[in-house]
């Protein structure tokens, strides 16, 4: 057993340790807490006001004729149809092409390249890629589909989407695999499980959230991308879902009409971008579902 | 106290060896990790390993399912019998081996899928059976491991929902699922709870009238209760091996008593 403690080492002056010191701490910890706080309410009002200026714009837009008619010209009543089934056909195929080559070769960096020399280059390839400007993206399947074919196409434009697609899925699976404690798969190896079985039911499995939500996300990164379009598919001011001939999207239409002296143009721009925001938006919350859903599943 | 190594006690055969290492040598790279190791796993038995960390204990486990051959640059030379074969022979199917020579690891490693598929995984590799076959094996083996009544109500619900000590006894069942021979154990309560490390260790002996077992322990205790005979690893050195009681009360080497007595380690 201790003794008790002396009565003088009550007032022994703890409390005041630091001095100084601790007083000038406590002022920095509020002074940056403050800047934290005023960096995030900037932050929130730049994203709400671009919100509310896309809502009260481009809701004036947002009737039936609007989704039923294609483009047309001013004054004459015409809608995005064309533009809304254009971008969703080029996207939705740039989806569909680079997720399986996206995966496949972010599989393959995560667990057959080890460090190879091959691998290296894929990575560093990939990783170029997600940082090319999206504009040389375009010109590059200019140069190689669209000049020798002699005409603009929604094929061009797939690709060129694909080609922005690809790297972001690569670098999310690969990162995501990686994430995959290396327990779980030698307790799978251990089962006597080939490598392909572990790669497929287990590490795939388990990184699944993670990947679909890459996947989406990079959805919502090409659903917006004007630049790779104009050299591609170029546009087309009338209803085509014929992907050897020219196609309407809505960044190349909002490109195109919110710099017209038209008011009637000008509003379909407006109206085009809200529909945008509000896909990419319900794609991100769809994204954060997908990973919480699975991550609680987890626990 | 000093009981012959093979006893037969317990009315099982236990003059039978499951597994036999001979002269075995292990390298990571350049560095010579296991030394000149010969060893024998009496069947039916458990057989303990200890010793302090790094001095290859763990190693020497992973060699037994190969599971060594995951990463390049790591080899080993000797000979390690079992069933009339050495399975270092790299013409040895390792997924057969391993599926007899079943692993459970220090953490419990649930694979992301329900109670039911972490066990019925390892059977489909290497069995077709049907859906009530594969119902009944996977209700075996839950009981075998007392989980069956905890869980039998959610065998489709995420094995990452279980507890620690289930996930670990759902690891055991998933690997005994498979019917191995062997038990390798790489210290497999170190992440639990005591009374989750009570219920692995009363698992274990249950067990060993079925399954010759393999642990890996930093647990001298464990050690002491659990296994049938024990083994010390230094510095990559099988210094001695002998009946726990033995072990012990009356160790030969001075390194064994040394660590034995908590002087290092």
């Amino acid at each position: 057993m201790m003794s008790a403690p002396q009565s003088q080492s009550i007032d022994a002056g703890g409390w005041q340790r630091g001095g100084a010191m601790a007083v000038r701490r406590r002022l920095v910890e509020r002074f940056v807490s403050l800047l934290c706080n005023v960096a995030t309410v900037v932050v929130l009002f730049l994203l709400f006001s671009i919100l509310w200026t896309l809502v009260t714009q481009g809701a004036g837009g947002l009737a039936l004729p609007t989704f039923l008619h294609s483009t047309a010209s001013p004054g004459t009543g015409g809608g995005l149809a064309n533009a809304i089934i254009g971008s969703c056909e080029q996207t939705g195929l740039a989806a569909l092409i680079g997720t399986p080559v996206g995966m496949m070769a972010g599989i393959y960096l995560s667990e057959f390249g080890q460090d190879g020399r091959i691998v290296m280059l894929v990575r560093f390839v990939s990783d170029m890629l997600l940082s090319v400007p999206s504009i040389l993206v375009g010109l590059f399947i200019y140069l190689i589909i669209v000049e020798p074919a002699g005409h603009f196409s929604g094929m061009a434009g797939t690709l060129a989407l694909a080609v922005l697609f690809i790297p972001i899925v690569v670098r999310t699976t690969e990162d995501m695999l990686r994430l995959v404690p290396r327990a779980m798969r030698e307790a799978a190896y251990a089962l006597g499980a080939p490598g392909w079985r572990v790669i497929l039911s287990v590490c795939l499995r388990s990184a699944r959230g993670g990947i679909m939500t890459g996947i989406l996300l990079a959805l919502a990164r090409i659903s917006g991308e004007t630049a790779p379009l104009l050299f591609t598919s170029l546009g087309n001011l009338n209803w085509s879902t014929n992907l050897n001939e020219p196609m309407a999207s809505l960044p190349v239409t909002i490109y195109q009409y919110a710099g017209s002296a038209y008011d009637d143009w000008v509003q379909m721009a407006w109206t085009g971008a809200l529909l945008i925001t509000v896909a990419v938006l319900a794609t991100n919350i769809l994204a954060r579902w997908w990973l919480t859903r699975n991550g609680s599943a987890q626990q | 106290m000093n009981k012959p190594i093979m006893d037969d006690t317990t009315g099982h055969d236990t003059g039978t060896l499951a597994l036999a290492i001979r002269n075995l040598d292990f390298w990571y790279g350049s560095n010579h990790a296991l030394k000149d190791i010969s060893l024998d796993f009496p069947a039916r038995q458990v057989t303990g390993m200890i010793g302090p960390s790094g001095c290859g204990k763990s190693t020497l486990l992973r060699i037994l399912n190969r599971m060594y051959d995951l990463y390049p640059g790591q080899r080993a030379t000797g000979e390690v019998l079992f069933d009339g074969r050495n399975i270092l022979s790299p013409s040895l199917d390792v997924n057969v081996l391993r599926s007899r020579i079943g692993m459970v690891f220090q953490k419990p490693t649930p694979f992301p899928m329900s109670i039911y598929d972490n066990i019925a995984f390892g059977v489909r590799l290497h069995e077709r059976l049907s859906r009530t076959d594969m119902d009944q094996r996977v209700e075996g083996v839950l009981r075998r491991v007392a989980l069956w009544n905890e869980v039998k109500d959610r065998l489709g619900a995420s094995a990452a929902a279980l507890s620690g000590g289930q996930q670990q006894r759902l690891c055991i069942a998933r690997t005994i699922a498979t019917r191995p021979e062997i038990i390798l154990l790489d210290e497999p309560t170190s992440a639990l709870d005591p009374i989750s490390t009570a219920r692995i260790e009363e698992l274990l002996d249950e067990l060993k009238q079925e399954f010759s077992i393999a642990i890996v322990t930093h647990n001298l205790q464990q050690a002491a209760r659990c296994a049938d005979r024990v083994a010390f690893f230094y510095m990559g050195e099988l210094v001695e091996v002998d009946t726990a009681d033995k072990m012990f009360t009356a160790p030969h080497a001075k390194r064994t008593q040394d660590y034995i007595t908590g002087r290092f380690g």
